[in-house]
């Protein structure tokens, strides 16, 4: 779906040309101005409020490009990710927290960076282990292992033994001024939310030109039919794990962030729920990249906008308050169904139709 | 020995819980062909619908019965708003409107009944251990056996014998053939979410009597799945013999792998046998092997 029909008078003369992500002047004008909002206007602008909303939608796209380079781009269906993001967050935390670090490292606050790339290695293989499975079996049985891998991962190591280090039993605390990159301390929502699109941009740009690489084509041929992928001399074993190393790279990457982002880190942070929520980020958002970022704006800023609105009905109905999270978990299963019966390619298929009309307006025919 | 034998009886007795819910399961499986994800929900709103008409006063058989008439209006609800538009799409959709299905039941739940624990008050069984030979039984695990399997062998006696239960076994085998002989697909699709739901509602019951009516039934719900796998997707009697096998496999890892591994290992221990076991027999015991090609 990253094609889109070119307006009258652009052609592409060669191979490069046909490839490139930013095709036309206005096209690039329109990304540029993006990424200045991105990285100018909302810090200037948004309150503290907004910021946190803006982290969580980050912290979400960042979990759920994971999950459509598993599901989206190899067809490997996967309802177990959030055991990734919390290998990710855990390894983090221990590295932070636990490791005597060279003088030089604390000083230079270079403890967490190094943290947040083990991170993504440690979940990235995590998830390769999770993944051997596809070896033998696919479609429901791989979901049904991904399932066994959230259960395994959260319920059991993560609660009963990564969290008893330390001590605390449950949870460990990271107090402002644990996170340090460089001389900056990540206390405030706004260094977070600079830390967050850093992150969020640079995995994009990775992810993205991964896919139309040799790998990526791999990966679309065993999603679309991985028999005929076989007999065109793709490894599919090999390429399916790999795929499961870079979803749990992400997935590392995103558990770090989370990491900055909150004051204390406990299993309940990661519970199946999440997996969930982030295949369903993808269902509404739809194919692409694009798609997880529609989806998870979509999904983050809906939730709020419920939010508001029984934060307003509270006078009225001061139970519905109590309830609101079961009020989200029936939203959010309804929300499913719905887009999944009347809009089954998602919100940027729809997207897509847009720029279409006006690319060809007003002779859309 | 003995705690042996005791591990090893009340685990089967658990299973034919599991085993009943397993049959709801193999049941959509077969016929319509929905892998389902929402199994868990079902057993928790069967274990609340119970729980809700015994507190009320009516009595416990009389409230299984309820529960099971409810059962038959939700899931032909279920089927028909939600499953029967989604005939023929791809599978990664089928499973996950399943499980928005089951978030949408999971959040109703806890909006109306709350998430406390709830026990069946007064108790039904009594607390006195059925004795048989030197074997002391729990009451509650007897009787939700004998009750498990009495309604399974119902199940099964429906389809062998009635012309409805005919028409759902014609449906599984060769749904083109069977639409040919006017066999109506759509009411077989609606009666297998029924017979889902109600197997799915009193298996709830039984395992709320024993362990207390919480949003964890939905979690012992979800023991289907392992259980289905063990068996094949697609055989009832596999459904009985999955079912049974967990209950004994997750008792026996309560009862002994619980000092080496604290914490829960009887909870996720099906789940990792099952992980294991998928890769040596992914078609589990009497599943239909697939074989793909160009």
């Amino acid at each position: 779906m990253t094609k889109v029909w070119l307006p009258c008078g652009h052609y592409h003369e060669n191979y490069a040309k046909d490839q490139g992500w930013w095709q036309t002047p206005v096209i690039k004008g329109k990304m540029i101005s993006l990424l200045l909002i991105v990285f100018v206007v909302f810090p200037l602008t948004l309150s503290g409020y907004w910021l946190s909303v803006a982290n969580m939608i980050g912290y979400t796209a960042l979990g759920a490009l994971g999950v459509q380079l598993l599901i989206g781009y190899a067809g490997l269906i996967t309802l177990g990710h959030a055991a990734f993001i919390a290998v990710g967050a855990y390894t983090s935390t221990l590295l932070v927290l636990y490791v005597p670090w060279p003088e030089f490292i604390s000083t230079w606050g270079l403890a967490y960076p190094i943290s947040i790339l083990v991170a993504a290695i440690v979940a990235g293989l995590w998830s390769v282990l999770f993944g051997l499975p596809c070896v033998r079996v696919k479609g429901f049985y791989l979901i049904l292992t991904t399932m066994a891998a959230q259960f395994i991962t959260v319920d059991f190591i993560l609660t009963q033994y990564i969290s008893q280090i330390g001590g605390r039993g449950q949870a460990f605390s990271l107090p402002p001024g644990t996170i340090k990159i460089g001389p900056w301390f990540i206390d405030s929502d706004l260094k977070a939310y600079f830390l967050m699109i850093f992150l969020l941009v640079l995995t994009i740009i990775i992810m993205a030109n991964l896919l139309r690489t040799r790998v990526g084509r791999a990966w679309i041929a065993i999603r679309d039919n991985d028999i005929a992928a076989e007999t065109l001399g793709i490894n599919i074993v090999w390429y399916k794990l790999l795929n499961f190393f870079m979803a749990g790279f992400i997935a590392g990457i995103a558990g770090a962030f989370w990491v900055s982002n909150s004051a204390a880190l406990s299993p309940e942070h990661f519970p199946w729920f999440w997996s969930l929520w982030l295949v369903g980020v993808i269902l509404i958002g739809g194919g692409g990249i694009d798609g997880v970022i529609f989806g998870s704006i979509f999904m983050v800023v809906v939730m709020e906008f419920i939010q508001m609105g029984v934060i307003s009905l509270a006078d009225v109905f001061p139970d519905l308050m109590m309830k609101f999270l079961y009020v989200k978990e029936s939203a959010f299963g309804l929300a499913i169904c719905a887009f999944l019966i009347y809009e089954p390619r998602g919100l940027s298929y729809r997207w897509w139709q847009i720029k279409n009309y006006f690319n060809l307006w007003p002779f859309s025919y | 020995m003995e705690l042996f034998l005791m591990t090893l009886i009340s685990g089967i007795m658990v299973g034919g819980i599991y085993a009943l819910v397993a049959l709801g399961w193999v049941l959509i499986y077969k016929c319509s062909g929905v892998l389902n994800l929402a199994m868990g929900e079902l057993t928790l709103i069967g274990a609340y619908v119970s729980l809700t008409f015994y507190s009320m006063g009516i009595p416990f058989i009389l409230s299984i019965v309820l529960t099971l008439l409810i059962g038959i209006v939700l899931g032909i609800l279920v089927e028909r708003i939600f499953l029967d538009k989604l005939i023929g799409e791809p599978i990664l959709a089928v499973i996950m409107v399943t499980v928005g299905i089951s978030f949408f039941f999971k959040g109703l739940v806890e909006f109306i009944w709350g998430t406390d624990i709830r026990i069946f008050d007064p108790p039904i069984f009594s607390l006195k251990p059925v004795s048989i030979g030197f074997l002391h039984i729990s009451t509650v695990y007897f009787w939700s056996f004998v009750l498990a399997i009495v309604l399974f062998l119902v199940f099964v006696a429906f389809f062998k014998y009635t012309r409805w239960g005919l028409s759902m076994q014609a449906t599984a085998d060769d749904e083109t053939a069977a639409l040919s002989l006017g066999v109506s697909a759509r009411f077989v699709y609606a009666a297998s979410w029924a017979i889902a739901f109600m197997s799915a509602g009193v298996g709830g019951a039984l395992l709320g009597n024993i362990n207390g009516v919480t949003i964890s039934v939905g979690y012992l719900g979800l023991l289907v799945l392992p259980a289905v796998v063990l068996g094949g997707l697609n055989s009832i009697p596999g459904a009985v013999v999955g079912g049974i096998t967990i209950g004994i496999l997750q008792n026996f890892a309560g009862t002994y792998l619980d000092q080496y591994f604290p914490g829960g290992v009887k909870e996720i221990f099906p789940f990792a046998f099952m992980a294991v076991f998928m890769l040596f027999v992914p078609y589990g015991l009497w599943g239909w092997i697939k074989i793909e090609r160009m």
